[in-house]
């Protein structure tokens, strides 16, 4: 969420004026037609079949906008639809969160949200994995599962009455992450997909991409090795020999540094777009922290342009 | 005949005015507005369930906190917030979300005249940022009336404490058509009406309609500004 700071020399703002000059003319031309502001009349061709939906309302007989955004049409429904909405969440979203504080029988956890979210200790699986009732001594070991300061992945399972999260980490692939970075994004930049967690197997990173706008960057982790955890105590001197080989650190760095690079620009964030800018990177010989820097970001500005007129003139060729 | 005022502006000028988009992670929206030296944060909470004691369940009710600068909360203060509290209630639509409370809390950063206004700007571009259905924007601007008559629009401290009288009044924004085939349809100005009005001082009635007029047309240039900052799209929007 922080913006990088850039001090852009005159070529380099010209370029980029260019590049977000032609993203905004590609954008498809409904989009840009049909943005309304409060109190704005949306133009409807039969008035009494139409269903209006969030963001408008009847007034004198017209339809008119009471949010600032965009009109979306689906049949009969026409709403408006923010652009900049805060984070929405939903039943089953998968979210990032770090504990800020252990609560009697519960986590809480800092989601990027106005309040934090609860993670129950009966919502987590014990670590010798035995489907028990919990009792006073599993709450007093909740700090041997997670501590404070703690990255875990979950599950939105449900709403309380105040509207705070209930999550839920009962599955392998939820649980505590190690060994990797935590990015901060705004949250409508990450769109709700079929999958969220991806295992980039060329740099052997696993990439997390949390509803809530956390994005995690780590390294992979084979699922299923939920019985080391007691193991790891004694062995100390075997951690020490574990750690991170330097490639796979290099390629969590490009990745999560492309990450910032692509949020900063405000464009959506899927893994292909990840990809394709860490492997430009890696293509056009730039370090690892040059990536943040003036001259990568208006690279970046200037290629996504060319790759969304590719796709249109393909799309336009193609008929 | 008339004088310059400070900083060199004309009668019709207004302060270089600009308006940060949710400066506050925390909160659902947030706006900073500032207008010259006049520099207010406003921030938005809801909506929240629940109403107090003495509200409609039926609507949804309004809170508001005012913050000053330096000192403590007052009856200034308190009769601030009883303003902004009417002023929001009549352009939120109440019946979306009945039996509930939104939180709207301001703090003034800076206070060069003009104040009230500034702080109406404040709440409807934070209140548009958290997503809250609105009827229409509030517009409002401040005008003071001078000895012989003239009217000057955003006074600043100083020429308030000189002026005769003055008045911070608040308009409905100007309406504009979704489709693009329509360009600049002027509505009728006199229809669009006034939500707030709020004088000090003695005025005589010509001079507080000419006031009127003056702030629409000024309220239309807000409007304007309103719209394109509360529209801009990020490079990757779709």
């Amino acid at each position: 969420m922080r913006d990088l700071q850039h001090s852009l020399n005159q070529t380099q703002r010209v370029r980029l004026d260019a590049a977000l000059n032609e993203l905004q003319t590609i954008a498809p031309s409904g989009a840009s037609a049909a943005a309304v502001t409060v109190a704005d009349t949306i133009p409807v061709n039969d008035e009494d079949n139409i269903l209006k939906g969030h963001g408008t309302s009847d007034q004198d007989g017209e339809v008119v906008a009471t949010l600032c955004g965009v009109v979306e049409r689906v049949n009969k429904l026409v709403y408006v639809r923010t652009l900049r909405a805060r984070y929405k969440p939903e039943v089953g979203d998968i979210i990032v969160g770090r504990v800020i504080e252990i609560a009697p029988k519960r986590w809480r956890l800092e989601i990027n949200f106005s309040q934090d979210a609860v993670l129950m200790l009966s919502s987590m699986n014990l670590p010798d994995g035995i489907q028990r009732r919990r009792t006073a001594v599993d709450e007093l070991n909740m700090r041997s599962i997670f501590e404070e300061n703690d990255v875990i992945c979950a599950e939105v399972r449900g709403f309380q009455h105040d509207g705070s999260l209930h999550l839920q980490a009962r599955s392998q692939k939820y649980g505590k992450l190690e060994r990797g970075q935590l990015l901060t994004v705004h949250a409508y930049l990450v769109k709700r997909r079929k999958q969220h967690f991806h295992h980039l197997e060329q740099y052997d990173v696993d990439l997390i991409l949390g509803c809530n706008g956390f994005i995690w960057v780590g390294e992979h982790v084979v699922v299923g090795e939920n019985t080391n955890m007691m193991e790891d105590k004694p062995s100390l001197s075997a951690e020490v020999e574990n750690f991170t080989p330097l490639e796979t650190r290099k390629h969590i760095c490009r990745l999560a540094n492309a990450v910032r690079v692509l949020s900063a620009l405000g464009f959506t964030l899927t893994v292909e777009l990840i990809i394709e800018t860490a492997e430009a990177s890696i293509s056009s010989n730039v370090e690892i922290n040059d990536m943040l820097g003036a001259e990568f970001y208006v690279q970046t500005a200037e290629r996504e342009a060319k790759r969304r007129a590719d796709l249109l003139k393909k799309k336009s060729g193609g008929r | 005949m008339e004088e310059s005022r400070a900083g060199g502006r004309n009668p019709n000028q207004l302060r270089p005015f600009s308006c940060t988009r949710n400066p506050l992670e925390r909160a659902h929206g947030s706006a900073r507005w500032s207008q010259g030296d006049t520099i207010v944060l406003a921030a938005v909470y809801g909506p929240k369930p629940g109403t107090r004691k003495g509200e409609n369940p039926e609507k949804a009710s309004i809170e508001v906190v005012w913050k000053p600068m330096i000192g403590q909360i007052g009856k200034q203060e308190k009769e601030y917030e009883m303003t902004l509290k009417r002023t929001l209630q009549s352009i939120c639509l109440l019946t979306v979300h009945p039996n509930t409370t939104t939180s709207v809390i301001l703090q003034v950063v800076g206070n060069d005249g003009s104040l009230l206004p500034c702080a109406i700007n404040a709440c409807c571009a934070a209140l548009v940022f958290a997503g809250i259905p609105l009827k229409h924007l509030a517009v409002a601007i401040g005008c003071g009336v001078l000895e012989d008559g003239e009217v000057i629009l955003d006074t600043t401290k100083a020429e308030e404490q000189q002026l005769k009288s003055f008045a911070h009044l608040v308009f409905p924004n100007s309406r504009k058509s979704a489709s693009s085939k329509a360009p600049n349809q002027k509505e009728e100005d006199s229809e669009r009406g006034l939500i707030t009005s709020i004088t000090h001082g003695v005025m005589s009635e010509d001079d507080y309609f000419s006031c009127i007029e003056r702030g629409l047309a000024a309220s239309s240039r807000i409007s304007d500004f309103m719209r394109t900052t509360l529209q801009k799209q990020a490079p990757g929007d779709v």
